[in-house]
């Protein structure tokens, strides 16, 4: 959940990065490209400017040499050049003043220099005039008063003047557009230096977010596989819990059922012996025969006392059975009180109950255990199981060898442990392993008094704790009991409670 | 009851004393006077049928019959029927189980393992007593000419 808002916050980050970067250098490249465009049809604008110009004084100046030339030699072919510049200068003049009028820099020169330019044409025709009628002396005074070459130089200098601004002007824009390409140069290098940051960054967050979406999943995999053990371990225990229900109901109904055919098979024998007697006793005025009465003192000395003993005894066995049931329910309903305990403590402890008959056979009982050994869990459950299974290890011991008690605690598995409670007893056979925990069943030699409880008591508590009991043997050899125990009750409480 | 010219020796295997009284009893009552060897333990019984090796040689010149309780203390009836029939020199033996429930599946399994008759032990103690005459009826059906 995490990784994916984070990667959805960081790609949407780098993504808004990315895309405002671009909308930057775009924006920036096409206002360069327009500045440049501006520059171009300026620097176009200004070149026309310089032609226009550059043609009023090339204009200016044929005329001059024209005329002047048409001056010396009096030859009417030397005013060809001179009558062209005259025919072309008002188009020219009207060029220079459709360029130069928009500019107010270049405006504020037109007036004098169309006062200059007038009065130099002026001064050229009435020399051209002056010649033409023959009177060259008045046309070389005209000349020699200098006023023409005055006026020559006032144009020269106003398009001079003109010229240069418009260079400047040029060479400055020249400078500009060169900036401008180094500053789009610029730009697009550190657009794509950042664009590559970017797509970087993008990858390497897809490629965390693949990684970690992948581990999720080997995760979720791993849990699936778990969790269908899980609930194959949960239908296992259902339907083990299941048959056990339907053989506690058998065996009870079955033992409960023994000692009911004794009262009632008894009751029944009560009725004949009582009829012999009676036979006896109401006979009244006629004398009983030998055989009735050797039947009522039968009955009386014998059948009576022989049924009545067994209806007792059937009633205590059957009380007997039921209070050791209840014992069991009772137990298994009483609330479990989880606290942290050392096991090695309470099975040293409870070993030490049974220390003084260990002894007396020159037995012994050893307690190993590895590091973990405390639990949580219920104490009277844990001292109850450990109890029974002690005594029995006592009870059932081999007949002539000392009795080794060996009880080895160690982990089994994430939060379980195990112990194993090992004797060199008389063993259990094969095909009584599972028995022994049956309720009111026993195996092997009937030597010993019990009635069949202990190992059932036993296995209904530790259950209750979540965990359960096997018990391995060779007959003749001695016995282990193999115990399995949560770590912690609260934890299966819990998980048993959902 | 004889077999063969001998006398049949019941065998009956039954740890609760009431109820082999009340077997013998009735047996008595139903006119069957061969003799009874009690035993309340599996393991002594066996002892007893198959020998004390187990090997069942000692049936080649006896004539036994069993009733058999399914529910012994010290081990489970029908281990002591498997190990009785699967014996080849006891698997001819009659075996009568004696049972106080009436699981079908019990009875089948007796039957599949070789059992001759399977008789419930009835709260109703006629019942029982007729039952167990009319396994009178059967010793004297299985009466070897």
């Amino acid at each position: 959940m995490t990784s994916t808002a984070a990667f959805l916050r960081s790609s949407l980050l780098m993504l808004g990065l990315g895309i405002l970067l671009l909308i930057g250098i775009v924006s920036y490249s096409l206002w360069l490209v327009q500045v440049n465009r501006e520059y171009s049809d300026e620097t176009a604008s200004l070149r026309g400017v310089r032609s226009a110009i550059v043609g009023l004084l090339a204009t200016s100046q044929d005329a001059e040499t024209g005329q002047r030339g048409y001056l010396l030699s009096k030859d009417a072919s030397y005013l060809e050049p001179y009558d062209k510049a005259v025919a072309q200068l008002p188009a020219r003049w009207k060029a220079l003043q459709d360029t130069l009028g928009p500019r107010p820099d270049y405006a504020v020169t037109l007036d004098e220099l169309k006062l200059a330019i007038d009065g130099k044409m002026t001064e050229l025709s009435r020399g051209v005039d002056l010649t033409r009628q023959g009177r060259y002396d008045e046309a070389l005074t005209l000349l020699s008063t200098d006023a023409g070459l005055r006026l020559m130089d006032r144009i020269r200098e106003i398009l001079g003047g003109n010229l240069e601004r418009t260079d400047d002007r040029l060479s400055e824009i020249v400078d500009k557009q060169l900036s401008a390409a180094d500053s789009l140069q610029w730009v697009t290098i550190g657009g794509a230096i950042a664009i590559l940051v970017v797509v970087g960054g993008a990858i390497l967050v897809i490629f965390q977010h693949v990684r970690d979406l992948s581990r999720t999943r080997e995760e979720v995999i791993a849990l699936n596989a778990g969790l269908e053990e899980r609930v194959n371990e949960r239908t296992e225990d259902l339907i083990r819990a299941n048959q056990e229900i339907q053989r506690f109901a058998y065996i009870v109904t079955h033992d409960l059922r023994a000692p009911l055919v004794n009262i009632m098979g008894f009751l029944s024998e009560l009725d004949t012996s009582i009829k012999a007697v009676s036979t006896y006793v109401m006979s009244d005025e006629r004398t009983p025969t030998e055989d009735e009465i050797r039947e009522a003192r039968l009955a009386v000395s014998e059948d009576l006392p022989e049924a009545m003993g067994f209806i007792r005894s059937s009633t205590k066995k059957m009380d007997a059975l039921i209070n050791a049931i209840l014992k069991i329910s009772r137990d298994g309903r009483r609330k479990l009180q989880p606290e942290r305990i050392d096991l090695k403590s309470l099975i040293e402890a409870n070993a030490a109950t049974v220390h003084h008959q260990l002894a007396e056979q020159g037995g012994e009982a050893k307690i190993a255990a590895g590091y973990i050994t405390s639990i949580v869990s219920d104490r009277f459950s844990l001292e109850q199981i450990f109890g029974n299974l002690f005594d029995n290890a006592v009870k059932y011991q081999m007949p002539g060898r000392p009795l080794k008690l060996n009880v080895d605690i160690r982990p089994d598995g994430p939060r379980r442990i195990r112990i194993d409670v090992r004797d060199n007893g008389r063993g259990i056979g094969q095909q009584d392993l599972e028995r022994v925990f049956e309720l009111f069943r026993r195996a092997g030699e009937q030597d010993q008094q019990g009635e069949g409880i202990g190992l059932a008591h036993v296995r209904s508590l530790i259950r209750n704790l979540g965990g359960d009991v096997t018990v391995e043997s060779e007959l003749g050899k001695g016995s282990t009991f193999v115990l399995s125990l949560p770590t912690d009750l609260t934890r299966v409480f819990r998980s048993t409670d959902q | 009851m004889k077999a063969s010219g001998q006398e049949v020796i019941i065998v009956m295997i039954e740890d609760d004393e009431g109820h082999a009284r009340l077997i013998e009893k009735n047996i008595r009552r139903a006119g069957v006077h061969n003799e009874i060897v009690p035993f309340t333990l599996g393991g002594k019984a066996l002892d007893y049928v198959l020998g004390e090796s187990r090997d069942g040689l000692a049936n080649r010149d006896r004539y036994l019959l069993v009733l058999l309780d399914l529910n012994l203390p010290d081990m489970s009836g029908i281990d002591i029927l498997q190990q009785i029939k699967g014996n080849e020199h006891s698997h001819a033996i009659p075996v009568v189980v004696l049972t106080t429930t009436d699981d079908e599946r019990e009875i089948q399994k007796c039957y599949d393992l070789g059992a001759n008759v399977y008789i419930t032990k009835p709260v109703d103690y006629e019942g029982f007593a007729t039952a167990i005459r009319n396994l009178g009826l059967f010793f004297s059906v299985i009466q070897v000419p």
